[in-house]
């Protein structure tokens, strides 16, 4: 009886403990609604900790202004944030402006409506804002044709319509989805319909040209069947157009950074200079898509559709991909630094992601259909990340060495966190744990410069010794050899007296 | 076992590599060659290959180890190796190649020499190299791949006792008979599967009406 009861005892501790376990992992695989990688060298996906986790939502039936409910959303397509870090978002379906306060808790104001020379004038979509330096609100009115601009109280003080040049078309329409403007109030716009790039305005609305066309690829393959179709096939066939840029942002220095859905997902940032050239830096793939892993036939697969991008910090980027509903985050040199988010109903995922922005220590995505902000706060591994990132782009290579090993505890996979020990190691002369490190982040160029100073190092310490051992088997050869040549000569003397 | 593994025949191997016409020359004439030999030689061509891309330094080689299965590549290699011996002999039975099938295989074997040697040498210097040196490593190889073509090209040259454009003829002969070989035994496969198929229904049908 009592042997029966203690092995009860035992089978049920044994339970508790197995569903005490069981719970804990349980527990940690649904705590985030999304996977969240990283692809190593060998572009294998590899998971990492989360870098961001979602930390709350904010929509229109949370906020009230002025004691009236604000209602919600309706189709909202573009957030940005002030200089001071207030929050605004271009409510289109409801025609108006909100501006939140930075912890989006409060609403400062909202714009319906503005003077225009003495009579009322209201917006119609407006489905882009920008704030400047200078604390004017740009709107890109959509279907009212125009980019209008308003200081901080509501006055306004110009509007941007109807640009005239030789290369716009006659009875070209202007339909302004994006707008962004730089420290010299230099504004660039993507405008629906145009495929020749961004549109810039200067000095005062006037109409200056395009930056960052896009060129068209054609394969050797489709010029082939150009050539041998005929004119009525040749109608019917697709058009080679460029893509259209989808989301903008620009950086301090004033370089405009401009996303676009790539069919073929190799590049789907640009940095554009003053000149419109592309400057953007790629990393070790040469990738600047999103996603490597694209195959399949269903609506999840293929490229990922880059639809906003926001300059975030110390050269760091993160762009928004609207078919899997991830974020993308890239350092200045192009490394793919941490991947989250995906799509889905439950908290913290996104049906139809249009814009992203960066407030703080969080990352904060507008989702058109759910009409709501999803608030992304940084864990501990992504902060360090991003602390890490930002020393070395400010050349404390070896300050960041601390960082990188917090890295290292948290996920040992983590290549950039091998290399950016293994710089500095590099550069205080430690050249066998440089090698040790930079092979393990596999970057050959940097192993190389390690492994071609510690080569010359063991040479000049050990040349002394290897010439004199060289010297000794060069005599030990002479002599052998002609040992062996008389041993020889005496054998074939020998055969012949024999023979 | 002395007929194949004796120490002339492998001091033999060597003397082919340094004198390719006349060792191949003799291995059809006095039978100085040895198959088992050739075939050793294939395998450890194979072995060199997969360490070759499983061990060369990540500055020249950007393979994943994960991906190198030196058992499945020892099977590839060997059936090239069957394929390439079998289509050959095919062609020069009806093209008055004096050379056997074992001449063939001697001859493609012992042409695999300049092949190990460079492999595992190429794998051993790439672990020295650094970015920008990698010129050292890709010449070992290319050296030691266009000895072993040549020696292979001499090889059935003397074996079949053929002039070089003769020898180039059946080469390109060769590689249509081993794409036919291919597209038959696939035929076969696939015929073997059908049967397969039918007579394991007519099983199954009777099994389920019983």
């Amino acid at each position: 009886m009592s042997l029966s009861k203690r092995c009860i005892r035992v089978v049920i501790l044994i339970m508790t403990l197995i569903s005490v376990f069981c719970n804990c992992s349980v527990a940690l695989a649904s705590e985030l609604p999304y996977d969240t990688y990283n692809y190593n060298f060998f572009e294998y996906i590899v998971y990492t900790p989360a870098a961001y986790v979602p930390s709350g939502s904010i929509s229109g039936t949370q906020l009230t202004y002025e004691g009236i409910p604000l209602g919600v959303f309706s189709n909202p397509q573009d957030i940005c944030k002030t200089p001071a870090g207030e929050v605004v978002i271009a409510d289109t379906g409801n025609n108006r402006i909100i501006f939140l306060n930075k912890d989006m808790t409060k609403v400062i104001k909202v714009i319906k409506d503005f003077d225009n020379n003495g009579e009322t004038d209201t917006f119609s979509s407006p489905y882009g804002v920008c704030v400047s330096k200078k604390n004017e609100l740009y709107v890109a009115d959509t279907y009212n044709n125009r980019v209008v601009v308003l200081d901080s109280d509501n006055n306004l003080i110009k509007i941007i319509r109807d640009p005239k040049s030789e290369v716009l078309e006659e009875g070209y329409v202007f339909t302004p989805l994006k707008v962004t403007v730089d420290y010299a109030d230099r504004v660039y716009c993507i405008a629906q319909n145009m495929f020749e790039g961004i549109m810039v305005f200067e000095d005062d609305d006037k109409f200056v040209g395009f930056i960052g066309t896009i060129e068209v690829q054609i394969s050797l393959w489709d010029k082939f069947w150009k050539r041998i179709a005929t004119k009525e096939e040749r109608s019917n066939q697709r058009l080679f157009i460029p893509t259209e840029f989808t989301g903008i942002d620009i950086d301090d220095d004033g370089f405009v950074y401009a996303s676009n859905i790539d069919e073929t997902g190799t590049q789907a940032i640009r940095r554009l200079n003053p000149k419109g050239e592309d400057v953007i830096k790629k990393g070790e793939n040469e990738n600047l898509g999103g996603d490597l892993w694209t195959e399949g036939f269903t609506n999840y697969a293929g490229p990922s559709q880059i639809t906003d991008v926001v300059y975030r910090q110390k050269g760091m980027y993160s762009l928004l991909d609207r078919k899997r509903g991830r974020i993308f985050t890239y350092d200045h040199e192009g490394n793919l630094l941490y991947i989250f988010g995906g799509l889905g109903t439950q908290k913290g995922t996104f049906v139809t992601p249009v814009a992203i922005e960066n407030i703080g220590n969080t990352i904060i995505v507008l989702d058109a259909y759910r009409a709501e902000i999803l608030i992304f706060t940084e864990t501990q591994y992504g902060s360090l990340i991003n602390k890490a990132v930002a020393l070395r782009y400010d050349g404390d290579e070896t300050e960041a060495v601390e960082l990188w090993e917090k890295v290292l505890t948290l996920d040992e996979n983590n290549e950039l966190a091998y290399v950016g020990i293994g710089k500095a190691y590099l550069t205080s002369g430690d050249y066998v744990k440089a090698m040790d490190y930079l092979k393990r982040g596999m970057s050959s160029e940097f192993y190389s410069i390690a492994f071609r100073r510690y080569r010359n190092e063991v040479l000049k310490e050990n040349m002394s010794s290897f010439l004199t051992g060289g010297v000794i088997l060069l005599i030990v050869l002479v002599i052998g050899n002609s040992i062996y040549r008389k041993k020889k000569g005496i054998r074939k003397k020998e055969g012949l007296l024999n023979g | 076992m002395d007929k194949h593994f004796s120490i002339q025949k492998l001091k033999y191997v060597f003397y082919t590599v340094s004198h390719p016409v006349d060792g191949y020359y003799w291995i059809r004439h006095a039978d100085k060659g040895s198959v088992p030999i050739a075939i050793i030689l294939v395998v450890l061509f194979s072995f060199s290959f997969s360490y070759n891309r499983l061990s060369a330094s990540f500055v020249v080689n950007e393979i994943d180890p994960r991906t190198v299965d030196s058992l499945s590549e020892l099977g590839g290699v060997l059936l090239l190796y069957a394929l390439l011996c079998i289509s050959n002999w095919s062609v020069t039975c009806l093209m008055q190649g004096e050379g056997r099938l074992k001449d063939i295989a001697i001859a493609i074997g012992y042409s695999m020499v300049p092949l190990i040697i460079s492999f595992n040498l190429a794998t051993v210097v790439s672990l020295f190299i650094a970015d920008g040196e990698e010129a050292f490593y890709y010449l070992i190889l290319t050296v030691g791949i266009a000895y072993a073509l040549i020696m292979m090209l001499l090889g059935i040259m003397q074996v079949h006792n053929y002039s070089l454009a003769k020898t180039l003829a059946t080469l390109f002969l060769t590689l249509i008979a081993a794409f036919i070989i291919l597209f038959i035994s696939l035929l076969i496969v696939d015929l073997i599967n059908k049967v397969y198929n039918y007579f394991h229904s007519i099983y199954i049908e009777i099994i389920f009406r019983m």
